[in-house]
């Protein structure tokens, strides 16, 4: 699924570049922190191996053959972050030494195979591999279905980039100026094309691979030895702070687009004003229960000013958040500590 | 040393085991091509041929206009000036000597967008006027869909097809002309002028690198199993046998790259990496992107214009 | 009695087992004096590639200890700016797969990584590659990718781009395996030249056909990775018994008639005097 050059605009192309940038830098700062000196190489054979592999026909029923993109498994194989980088340089390579593959597209095809194929895919994989041995069939199925949705939503991926085309870019008679199919056509299409036939090679490819690996290597990389980079809940919180910050900005937009409230979260006052009358069950349903922060925000600041509002809001975000979040933390210091207590029973 | 066993002499074989020949022996076949032409385009065994304005200039400057040229052409619209656009790579092809070979992936790219792009050109996607009507269907609905009234060639499908193949084409042109005129360790060099971090060239030319010896390692197993192939095994075995291969390829990368870097260190790396010659832009690199620009902006004149 | 020469490697009950377990190094003690040519001989699989990796600091042995000129090797000490550089210029290690041993992008640029990367003046570094290019008959390969080269040609270049450091030591793995005849003497004879200035020579092979061209002294290493003999070459070479039984030669049967004859012999791969077996034997 590769996306050749001239079926992107630029107003699409240039923004992957302008994404993919910081990945590039963050994803091959990590790998100069974890293998230290001997990040060269590594990752320059990890990509020769990307390459290798997208290369290797696979025999498929009926006689044909076809190919793996194979991002998933140099996930497995090495960590995601590696992947991101491996195969960029892969598809790099493909498109500056045998002029495969587009030149300004490259940036758009990272986006689909190098970064949404292998995390996609390799998350699926933790998820569904868990602690299990290295040389399970569970792992092996695991793999199999993270080749299978990692490959699924890289197509989906490019399907978008590409059905977009028409509605971003038309000439001055209105027909499209870059890929022609819209979504409707390129989504159902390479997604029938994936579910049922690519994604199989891929989920073959990643999990037969493995296994073979896992039965011949005894020095795989553990699964839960994948350095975590850094304290996650500390991330979690600054992550989760900054959004709760940023909240008053959905209302402030909804307010200037003139947008009113959602569909569906009218109020028993905008419903009757919509539908013309309440229905018997809403009204005794409604004053159920009196919420603390209606509204997000006291009563009172309902006519406060809309920088007011705005705090109060972003209030309610922390509020809520902190809330949520201490709930959870909570719940799971005592599931561990019944786990611990019945360990030691 | 043991005496040999029985049927170890010349042509005892079991009886009734026809020998057939392997349906993945095409497959093989097909792959053994796709690594011998890579590996061609890798592998230079002999002097690089030096001589021609197009071999002899800066990297830098041959990627600047190449790269220059392709952005130009995404954002052409006129068919015509599309058609410019893909006639300027090509006749500098010619003019340079380029072997018909090396143009192959061109019409390669030619012909599949003209494929992917045939659906294009009828009214049920693009609208318009019908120019050729190809098939009136009886009013009625196939699925969810309903069927229109007639499916027919439009002067705007035919436009818009023929503007993305043209374009798709004149890419295609322009990126292989890049790599034929420049060998690769050179270009990865010309990344420089994009800015790129001079560690993230050295990696992309290590794994230009070393994948010919990977691509070798890959033949190899190949070969094995063409050699070894005396009948069919079935699709299960067949992809258990590629995906022993990517296993055994995985291997050897996991040892070079491990002996590598072992090899770097016992040289005395220090971590950064340095060249031997800063390269120099000369009078004649100059003129290259001089060139490409000039092109360039009269394409851009001459779509503006044309519309 | 060549004096107190200094001792430039002191290997102290060096051990030495793979992560899997494997031990590969089991107690070995031996020193390698400055400006001698010592050979490790041994089967494949005694460990004397692991012991040159060792040497080169490449490999932290699992117990004992090694030291280059006093100092013992250690990441502390190879870290450091004092020894860790200067280490890696005097100590040249020629890897027995050219293919890891040839990183860069052309033949030039291999040349230049090793003194760049000491920091020397561009000019001295282009002086270095043209002197070494033309020691080695390789000028003409100067721009050449390494994925292109024969095995000779590699080996050639391998050896200059350790030679455009001027090493006081040369620690060879395996150098000959595999090359044609023309690049085999080359290599030999520069080798000799620049032992006559005092280089230090280190090979380990299990080629005892080299021994002449290459060695003072020989330690040889069983399969049980532990030294078994230590001495010169003549003397080790004679005890047909112990290099029998260390597998560096087998015993070789043929029939006379009703006779049974048996002798060690090492198959020699190229001969000078156009035939391999010699065999004395009365009847």
């Amino acid at each position: 699924m590769h996306i050749p050059d001239g079926y992107l605009g630029p107003q699409t192309y240039l923004p992957a570049w302008g994404v993919m940038a910081p990945v590039w830098s963050w994803a091959s700062a990590r790998l100069k922190r974890t293998l230290r000196a001997r990040h060269l190489p590594m990752t320059a054979l990890a990509a020769a191996f990307t390459f290798v592999v997208m290369m290797f026909n696979v025999p498929l029923p009926g006689g044909t053959s076809g190919h793996a993109v194979g991002s998933v498994l140099v996930a497995v194989l090495l960590g995601p972050w590696a992947a991101v980088v491996a195969v960029s340089l892969a598809l790099a390579v493909q498109a500056l030494v045998f002029g495969d593959g587009g030149v300004t597209a490259l940036a758009a095809n990272c986006l689909t195979m190098a970064v949404l194929m292998p995390f996609s895919g390799w998350w699926t994989y933790r998820l569904l591999a868990g602690a299990s041995a290295a040389a399970s069939r569970r792992r092996r199925a695991a793999a199999a279905v993270g080749g299978y949705v990692g490959v699924n939503v890289a197509a989906l991926a490019a399907a978008v980039l590409l059905g977009i085309q028409p509605l971003i870019a038309r000439d001055a008679y209105g027909r499209p100026l870059y890929c022609p199919f819209g979504l409707s056509v390129a989504v159902p299409a390479m997604a029938a094309a994936h579910l049922l036939v690519v994604g199989f090679v891929e989920a073959a490819v990643t999990a037969l691979a493995l296994a073979w690996l896992t039965r011949t290597e005894t020095a795989l990389p553990d699964v839960r030895q994948q350095p975590s980079g850094g304290r996650p809940l500390r991330r979690l919180g600054i992550a989760v702070t900054v959004l709760a910050l940023a909240s008053p900005l959905g209302m402030v937009l909804a307010a200037r687009f003139g947008g009113g409230t959602a569909w569906g979260e009218w109020s028993a006052a905008e419903l009757s004003r919509l539908a013309g009358y309440l229905p018997a069950g809403f009204q005794r349903l409604a004053s159920i229960w009196r919420a603390p922060l209606p509204g997000y925000g006291p009563g009172s600041a309902e006519a406060a000013s809309s920088a007011g509002r705005a705090v109060w809001y972003a209030v309610s975000a922390v509020a809520g958040a902190t809330l949520v979040g201490g709930t959870v933390l909570a719940l799971r210091r005592i599931v561990t500590r019944r786990e611990r207590r019945g360990r030691s029973a | 040393m043991a005496g040999l066993p029985e049927w170890l002499r010349p042509g005892a074989r079991p009886t009734g085991r026809p020998l057939g020949a392997a349906v993945g022996d095409r497959v093989v076949r097909r792959a053994l091509g796709a690594i011998g032409r890579a590996l061609a385009l890798l592998v230079v065994e002999t002097e690089p041929s030096r001589g021609g304005p197009l071999r002899d200039a800066d990297p830098r400057a041959k990627m600047l206009a190449a790269v220059g040229l392709i952005v130009v052409a995404t954002l052409l619209r006129e068919p015509a000036s599309l058609a410019a656009c893909l006639a300027l790579p090509l006749a500098t092809a010619v003019a340079a000597h380029v072997p018909a070979r090396r143009l192959v992936p061109v019409a390669i790219v030619a012909i599949a967008s003209a494929a992917f792009m045939l659906p294009a050109t009828l009214n049920v996607v693009s609208g318009g006027h019908p120019v050729l009507t190809l098939w009136r269907p009886a009013p009625g609905n196939l699925g969810p869909w309903r069927l229109p009234a007639a499916v027919a060639v439009t002067g705007s499908g035919i436009v818009v097809a023929g503007r993305m193949v043209l374009r798709a084409t004149a890419c295609a042109a322009l990126a292989v002309l890049l790599t034929t005129a420049t060998p690769p360790q050179e270009l990865f060099a010309g990344l420089r002028s994009f800015g790129v971090p001079q560690a993230f060239v050295m990696v992309l030319s290590m794994t230009e690198r070393y994948l010919a010896v990977l691509l070798q390692s890959a033949r190899e197993l190949h070969l094995a199993r063409l050699a070894r192939s005396v009948a069919a095994i079935g699709v299960r075995r067949e992809e258990a046998w590629a995906a022993a291969g990517v296993g055994a390829v995985f291997r050897r990368t996991r040892v070079l790259a491990d002996d590598v870097a072992l090899a770097m260190a016992s040289r005395g790396f220090c971590g950064e990496v340095r060249l031997l010659r800063p390269a120099r832009w000369r009078v004649g690199d100059w003129i290259v992107v001089a060139a490409s620009a000039a092109a360039g902006a009269a394409l851009l004149a001459l779509d503006r214009g044309l519309a | 009695m060549s004096g107190a020469r200094e001792a430039v490697f002191t290997v102290e009950d060096v051990r030495f087992a793979y992560p899997g377990g494997e031990p590969c190094l089991d107690g070995l003690s031996f020193d390698v004096l400055r400006g001698e040519r010592l050979a490790l001989v041994g089967a494949n699989g005694s460990g004397k590639s692991t012991l040159l990796h060792i040497l080169d600091a490449l490999f932290v042995p699992s117990g004992g200890r090694v030291a280059y000129l006093g100092t013992a090797l250690s990441e502390e000490a190879l870290a450091s700016p004092a020894f860790g550089p200067r280490f890696r210029q005097e100590v040249g290690f020629l890897f027995q797969n050219s293919d890891a041993q040839l990183f860069c992008p052309t033949v030039e640029e291999e040349l230049a990584f090793g003194p760049l990367q000491a920091g020397w003046a561009q000019g001295e570094v282009l002086r270095r590659i043209e002197d070494t290019l033309a020691l080695l008959e390789i000028s003409r390969l100067r721009s050449r990718a390494p994925a292109g080269l024969s095995a000779g040609e590699k080996k050639r270049v391998a050896l200059a781009s350790l030679l455009v450091l001027s090493p006081s030591v040369l620690l060879l793995d395996e150098p000959t395996a595999g090359l044609d005849p023309r690049s085999q003497s080359l290599l030999l004879e520069i080798l000799e030249a620049l032992h006559a200035r005092g280089l230090t020579l280190v090979t380990a092979t299990h080629d005892l056909t080299l021994l002449p061209h290459l060695a003072d002294r020989v330690v040889v290493l069983s399969e049980e990775h532990r030294v078994v003999a230590d001495g010169e070459p003549q003397r080790v070479l004679a005890d047909t018994e112990l290099l029998l039984a260390v597998n560096l030669i087998h015993a070789h049967s043929h029939r006379h008639g009703r006779l049974v004859h048996t002798h060690p012999h090492q198959h020699v791969v190229a001969h000078d005097h156009g035939h391999d077996h010699h065999h004395e034997h009365g009847e």
